[in-house]
């Protein structure tokens, strides 16, 4: 054949001789999976403005101290940094947005897969239904992981960079890191596992958002309402002035406070991270349902955290055990 | 050669119906036809030898293990499900380079697996656009496109050409057809349409309530049979009588004479007729079974 005289060959079907990964490769292949579709990488625009505008939200509390941070003299010893929140109070500050995160990006994971009937096609392969559901989680939780640091990330950053002097802040606060990294992972699984878990029971992201929203609002609404502490002052003279003198404070629900304080789910994580970071919420520092917790022994909000993650998980699992094929 | 499916005493309950009722059955290379009436229980065999559901007792083994309890026989075939079950919202590249990666196959070699493939079912032009707007039979090729994209050493298809127009029957049929014959990868074939088996298939195993009805090469249930089917051109009357009168009863069904039960001298009797009664012979032939004939002579 003459140069220029180039042919294409259809070759016919080709046998596929390469190497098979199996079971760790379906693995890896659906957490790549559930992490490009959070994320809506490969897709439209339109997929990413979620995700790109929650992120931006759990973000932007930690970019606006870090830039207050900025503008302030430390060593004029600006009081106003005071009052800047720091690593045990950012978590607190952005459960909220995370929660509207994973309201709305969990069902994403689950919902198309059970409505588009594709769930048969992994399950054919070499999975199994706890391979596809540790993998969505895992895919789900690394995101959400992510999404906690980096906020955290960005204000340690501003507080390090603001201080007098960065070493002496380091040597002062270095028990903050572990105390991020581990409430961060345990709010992740938080955030992760409860979502997962209303979303395995529709085929309807929008029903399984909704559901997730309306239960946080109306668990946190009558526990806040129930444990709001009403107090009655006494006014008195003393040398000269008046003072008011806190009489009586009383609550709703009365001693069962601290226990229907439990319900609030915003104070699942917030009660813990107080543990972990050693701070006693005092009155009009937190929620009233956190205040009211806060009397209880350690153990119960302990406790309640593992329910409301155990029992989602085992809820989920026992779903996809079940689910007809 | 070992087969490639194995049931024996396969049974399966739902609560109180029985789907398979203590089936035995192997199925080998090539192509096998699943056939029965809707309910008749293939769907229940394909998901018990898939490992998505459980025998209530006997054993479905897949390429010799249990699908349900191990997962690496299931890396090593396909499945292509009767009912939608594409993501409406992914390219059918994507979709292809993600299904061949679950089953194991490394990216790389996965992004060239799901090109290869979906050229060979004819979709290399629509690879790119989202499945949602894909036709019908697009839908079908690419189901099909899933099942092959790690090239199985058995595909099962249920169903596959339910849902489409002749013309895309015709194009399923051939995909098949190609798939078995040029690919090399064997087919378990399940339908209600005697037609698709007969086209595409090498054997058969007839599925009845939950019970084996049949089973056998499709040659070999379609074989001659003893009943002579003979078209003759004019002097039909004198013909039938010629016949009778040498002992040889034929019944007209309104296009040809019919013989039942012919032997071998009564070939000689016919060509005897034709030359006393002068009737000229258009065509002389054993009657040939078809599938459908098999399931009408079967007692209720």
């Amino acid at each position: 054949m003459r140069a220029g005289e180039a042919e294409v060959f259809d070759l016919g079907y080709q046998r596929y001789t390469g190497p098979r990964e199996g079971r760790s490769r379906a693995r890896l292949a659906l957490f790549e999976n559930g992490v490009r579709t959070v994320l809506g990488i490969g897709r439209g625009g339109r997929a990413k403005i979620l995700p790109v505008g929650l992120f931006l939200a759990v973000m932007t509390p930690a970019l606006v101290f870090v830039t207050i941070l900025a503008f302030l003299d430390p060593v004029a010893g600006d009081e106003a940094a005071d009052f800047i929140p720091g690593p045990a109070d950012y978590y607190s500050i952005v459960s909220v947005i995370l929660i509207i995160f994973g309201a709305i990006m969990a069902p994403e994971l689950l919902c198309p897969d059970r409505r588009d009937n594709v769930l048969p096609l992994y399950l054919v392969r070499p999975l199994t239904s706890n391979d596809y559901l540790i993998a969505r989680f895992l895919a789900f939780f690394a995101i959400v992981l992510v999404l906690v640091y980096a906020g955290q990330i960005v204000l340690q950053a501003g507080l390090i960079l603001t201080a007098n002097d960065q070493v002496d802040y380091l040597r002062e606060n270095w028990e903050d890191v572990p105390r991020i990294l581990f409430m961060g992972a345990l709010i992740a699984a938080f955030i992760s596992v409860g979502p997962l878990a209303v979303a395995a029971f529709t085929t309807r992201r929008a029903y399984a958002a909704a559901f997730i929203i309306a239960a946080w609002l109306l668990l946190n609404s009558i526990s806040d309402g129930l444990t709001f502490q009403e107090c009655t002052f006494d006014t008195v003279a003393q040398d000269g002035e008046t003072i008011s003198r806190t009489e009586e404070c009383t609550r709703p629900v009365g001693d069962l406070a601290p226990y229907v304080g439990l319900l609030h789910l915003g104070g699942v994580t917030d009660n813990i991270n107080n543990m972990v970071f050693d701070v006693d919420p005092g009155p009009g520092e937190g929620s009233p349902a956190s205040i009211a917790v806060s009397e209880l022994h350690d153990a119960f909000p302990i406790g309640v955290y593992v329910l409301w993650t155990g029992i989602p998980a085992l809820l989920l699992w026992h779903r996809y055990r079940r689910i007809r094929l | 050669m070992p087969a490639l499916l194995e049931a024996r005493n396969l049974t399966k309950h739902y609560g109180s119906t029985v789907a398979l009722d203590g089936v035995s059955f192997d199925v080998s290379e090539g192509v096998t036809g699943l056939l029965g009436p809707n309910g008749a229980g293939k769907s229940t065999a394909m998901k018990l030898f898939l490992g998505l559901i459980q025998p209530t007792s006997g054993s479905a083994m897949l390429l010799g293990e249990e699908p349900y309890r191990s997962t690496e026989g299931r890396a090593r075939i396909g499945y292509m499900p009767e009912n939608e079950c594409l993501p409406r919202s992914m390219t059918a590249s994507e979709f292809l380079m993600h299904m061949a990666q679950v089953s194991g196959i490394p990216p790389g070699q996965a992004r060239t697996r799901a090109a290869d493939v979906l050229r060979h079912v004819g979709l290399d032009e629509e690879r790119y656009r989202p499945i949602g707007e894909y036709s019908t039979g697009m839908k079908q090729r690419v189901k099909l496109a899933q099942a092959i994209v790690h090239d199985p050493v058995l595909v099962l298809l249920d169903e596959p050409t339910a849902g489409l127009d002749p013309d895309g029957r015709q194009e399923m049929l051939r995909l098949i057809h190609r798939t078995a014959n040029t690919f090399g990868i064997s087919v378990m074939l399940s339908t209600h349409l005697m037609g698709d088996v007969e086209r595409t298939a090498d054997s058969v195993l007839v599925l009845e309530s939950g019970v084996l009805a049949q089973e056998g090469a499709v040659a070999k249930l379609t074989e001659e049979t003893e009943t002579l089917l003979i078209e003759v051109a004019d002097r039909h009357e004198e013909f039938v009588t010629a016949l009778a009168a040498k002992g040889v009863h034929a019944s007209d069904d309104g296009q040809m004479l019919v013989i039942e039960q012919a032997r071998e001298a009564d070939y000689d009797l016919i060509r005897d007729a034709a030359v006393e009664s002068g009737a000229r012979i258009r065509r002389l032939s054993p009657e040939r079974r078809t599938l459908t004939d098999i399931f009408r002579s079967r007692p209720a």
